[in-house]
């Protein structure tokens, strides 16, 4: 096994192609990180509503927790489902299935890639932010950025591991794709995005919590907002998802790829 | 005009055809959307309902911007029926340009005796968001008379128009965007920065801070596709308020027709 | 029926290096240099007339094409196709023409082509008899029959450029512009097509200009041939006369009893090659039955073939040079 073998290097060529091919797309990928402006929208509404006031933030709090919310979201935007479609389309995916390294780590350099090439536009919209709203500049403290990075990738993780569930559900029918966009709404309106979950009514909250989708927004926002969260709790529920979804997905995989094989497709 | 609407017939009878194929697709569009307005709603509610539970007494009714919660509604449900034509008609349409700038075939479109800008506005529809548009009127019946509209005949004309003075800003934007395509045919995302500008519309503008409330009636007109057809519902449109609309939806479909003619310049110009 | 005169069309291409540094440089500093695609090209072609059109790759082809069309804007010059100015692309203008490319397809992927067929009667404003007339008369002479109710993704290549050439003639223009119609189909699909061509100009008196690679379909099919070569009007005429000018050799090739000196051959030709008993030689075209002659009394001859080099090789070999020296 090549992956084995020589991991560094095949991680390294990886990275770096793809990190070519992402700067390629780099009106593409500015563009994205704007498409992902909801989360500032939602803070207009819940700066100006009495409601926002109710939740015990603050002005300052609600900002800090929008802005985070955006940044989670633009290191945790996952598209497995799309670029496996396109690769099954344009016949790349059976070159890739012979190659001694699983589909999923090229996947993933992808999305690094596009991540690093993302950084700078991120930057520069929350440049833009602190210049219109001074007041609500921060710095985290730096074992809580450690631990907000680390909560955001974990976040990255559990939606890719979704997002690749999905995909290896396409190697039995390719209308599995539009399970992705059913996936979505509970997505957005669950994760934190559009509200923080201190919003929600206790039991939806409560049920929310046994979802894995506040765990994608929410709490990293929340650690890197600086706000009160429960530490063991959130990494526990985060680790828990990725433990109990990559076997699924390996096997799933494996399984696809055996029939996709032995239908000859 | 009688070949117009001809050529209209049959482009829709053969998207229908087309649609068909695919029944299991539009069963989760349906599911999709009617989970998504749910979800739309609940978020809705979060702003009216305090966060520990209790309803709201009377003493301490919650407004969103001056809006009560079925006024409220009504947006959202204005909101749910544009989106819902924009998937059925917006989306399939104008997102097919750049898929035939970059694969030459805008060439067919060119050497049609027909208009282009009507051929590639109007070539397909997508059944999936009819339902969408109907889960939006739904929710205007049911909340415009909660909300104290009487709905009367001049009322209606009036809602009527506004929103299809929404509809047509809407598809003006969207189809510069589109349209520029030609120059830039690697920023085809550009349309969805524009739907995620156009979710601020969920909510009447007078929610939002002063400064983006002029970026929403002005530069943006969210405003004008969404709070304005709701006011005129309420029947609190007042004549300005119209006339704005009216000649907003001009304006834009005229740059549109203008931006798209000068596109073609410079496509019959430069392509090779 | 097509009229163009000085026809020329420059570009305007952007200088930019490539990667990042490039793309800043050229934002910067914005350099560009013209490139002329076409240049003073001239020709007329007479109604009912079939003409094929040669180039290599990026000779300007499609880019005259393309103007004949009103699909391109000319740089200068003169184009009037069937009395109208193309780029005003009027309405009595468009329904005159047709364009069909071989790579591009207008039909839809996953509807029948009779869906398609129909769209394109409601746009060119055909009555529903009508149409179906037109439809039933065209599939005939092109041997199409349950296809047209098969999706167009479910059909083989040569059925569907056969759906699209329906689709493209069935508004009946008097002017055909054909851009590699028989594209990547097979040897008999191609014949397929080629004798439906033949017979639609036959049956409708109308014009037709045709590009192809396959030198099959040119010498099928059209009488006369313009030959572009980086955007300028290189031959018009008969495709012999071309060959004729290309190459004004020819090659005979000996098979000799007894082996032969070279210097006992050289004053007949331009010696090829000489090994033993086999014997190459070009000869110019207007001297070749006294050549023939001369060495078959000359010599004792065995066998002797006289052939010309492929006509695809000739024009290939106008890109290394202007023309083959004898």
């Amino acid at each position: 096994m090549l992956s084995r073998r020589r991991p560094w290097a095949v991680a390294r060529a990886l990275l770096g192609n793809q990190y070519a091919l992402m700067l390629e797309y780099r009106a593409e990928i500015a563009l994205w990180a704007l498409s992902g402006s909801l989360p500032f929208i939602m803070l207009a509404l819940w700066s100006e509503a009495p409601a926002g006031a109710a939740l015990g933030l603050g002005p300052e709090g609600l900002d800090r927790y929008f802005l985070s919310a955006f940044l989670v979201r633009q290191f945790s935007v996952v598209w497995v489902v799309f670029a496996f479609e396109e690769d099954a389309l344009l016949g790349r995916l059976s070159p890739y299935l012979l190659q001694p390294l699983h589909p999923l780590w090229r996947y993933l350099a992808a999305h690094l890639a596009e991540q690093l090439t993302r950084l700078p536009f991120a930057a520069a919209i929350v440049a833009v932010f602190f210049a219109v709203n001074p007041a609500a500049f921060w710095l985290p403290h730096p074992g809580r950025f450690v631990l907000a990075w680390m909560a955001t990738l974990l976040a990255f993780g559990i939606a890719f591991l979704l997002q690749s569930l999905i995909a290896a559900l396409c190697f039995w029918s390719e209308k599995a794709s539009a399970l992705e966009r059913l996936l979505f709404v509970p997505f957005l309106f669950f994760s934190g995005l559009l509200a923080p979950l201190a919003a929600f009514p206790p039991a939806v909250r409560a049920a929310a919590l046994w979802t894995p989708f506040p765990y994608l927004i929410d709490f990293p926002a929340r650690l890197l907002a600086g706000l009160p969260v429960p530490l063991a709790a959130g990494f526990g529920a985060q680790l828990a998802w990725i433990a109990l979804l990559l076997p699924l997905v390996l096997l799933l995989w494996r399984a696809g790829v055996r029939r996709y094989t032995a239908m000859g497709a | 005009m009688g070949r117009y609407w001809l050529t209209l017939r049959r482009f829709w009878g053969t998207a229908l055809a087309g649609q068909l194929e695919y029944q299991l697709n539009v069963l989760i569009d349906l599911l999709a959307m009617a989970a998504n307005l749910a979800g739309s709603l609940f978020i809705l509610s979060l702003f009216f309902i305090p966060a520990d539970g209790s309803a709201a007494g009377a003493d301490a009714v919650r407004r969103l911007g001056g809006w009560s919660w079925e006024e409220a509604l009504v947006v959202q449900g204005v909101y749910t029926l544009l989106d819902g034509a924009a998937s059925t008609w917006l989306r399939p349409n104008l997102g097919a340009i750049v898929t035939h700038v970059r694969e030459g075939t805008l060439d067919f479109v060119l050497l049609k005796p027909i208009d282009s800008q009507f051929w590639l506005s109007s070539r397909t529809l997508a059944p999936a968001g009819l339902s969408e548009m109907a889960l939006g009127v739904g929710l205007i019946l049911w909340a415009a008379p909660r909300a104290g509209a009487q709905l009367q005949p001049v009322a209606l004309a009036v809602a009527a128009l506004m929103l299809l003075a929404g509809l047509v800003i809407l598809y003006s934007l969207w189809f510069l965007l589109a349209a520029s395509s030609i120059w830039f045919v690697k920023t085809w995302n550009a349309t969805e920065v524009l739907r995620a500008a156009l979710t601020a519309g969920r909510f009447p503008v007078s929610a939002y801070p002063p400064g983006l409330r002029l970026l929403l009636t002005l530069v943006l007109p969210v405003a004008f596709l969404t709070t304005v057809p709701a006011e005129a519902i309420l029947g609190r449109a007042t004549p300005t308020l119209v006339g704005a609309a009216l000649v907003m939806a001009l304006v834009s479909f005229s740059l549109s027709r203008a931006f798209w003619r000068f596109a073609l310049r410079y496509y019959t110009s430069a392509s090779s | 029926m097509i009229q163009v005169e000085r026809l020329c069309k420059t570009y305007r291409v952007a200088a930019k290096q490539p990667g990042l540094a490039g793309t800043l440089r050229h934002f910067v500093n914005r350099r560009s240099r013209e490139v002329s695609a076409v240049r003073e090209l001239s020709f007329r072609l007479e109604p009912g007339e079939m003409v094929g059109f040669l180039g290599a790759n990026g000779a300007g082809k499609t880019t005259t094409l393309k103007m004949l069309c009103g699909l391109i804007h000319p740089s200068s010059g003169l184009v009037r196709v069937a009395g109208y100015e193309p780029q005003r692309r009027q309405r009595a203008f468009l329904e005159q023409i047709t364009l069909v490319m071989g790579q591009k397809q207008q039909l839809i992927w996953d509807l029948p082509p009779l869906d398609s067929l129909r769209v394109n009667a409601a746009v060119y404003g055909l009555g529903d008899a009508e149409a179906q007339r037109r439809i039933t008369e065209l599939a005939e002479m092109l041997e199409l029959g349950e296809e047209l109710t098969r999706p167009v993704r479910k059909l083989s290549l040569g059925q569907r450029m056969k759906a699209e050439l329906l689709a493209a003639l069935l508004h009946r223009p008097s002017v055909l512009f054909l851009d590699e119609p028989t594209l990547g189909l097979d040897v008999n699909a191609q014949a397929r097509v080629r004798s439906f061509l033949a017979d639609y100009n036959r049956r409708t008196g109308a014009t037709v200009l045709l590009t192809s690679h396959y030198m099959a379909d040119i010498t099928a099919l059209c009488p006369r041939v313009l030959l572009i070569h980086q955007g300028a009007l290189f031959h018009d005429g008969a495709l012999d006369a071309l060959a004729a000018r290309l190459a004004p050799c020819r090659q005979v090739r000996l098979e000799l009893a007894k082996p032969a000196a070279p210097e006992a051959l050289a004053p007949y030709g331009e010696l090829e090659s000489c090994e033993g008993q086999a014997v190459r030689l070009l000869v110019p075209r207007e001297r070749l039955t006294t050549v023939v002659a001369e060495l078959l009394a000359r010599f004792e001859v065995l066998d002797l073939e006289v052939s010309d080099p492929p006509i695809e090789e000739l024009i290939g070999g106008l890109f290394q040079q202007a023309a083959v020296p004898c």
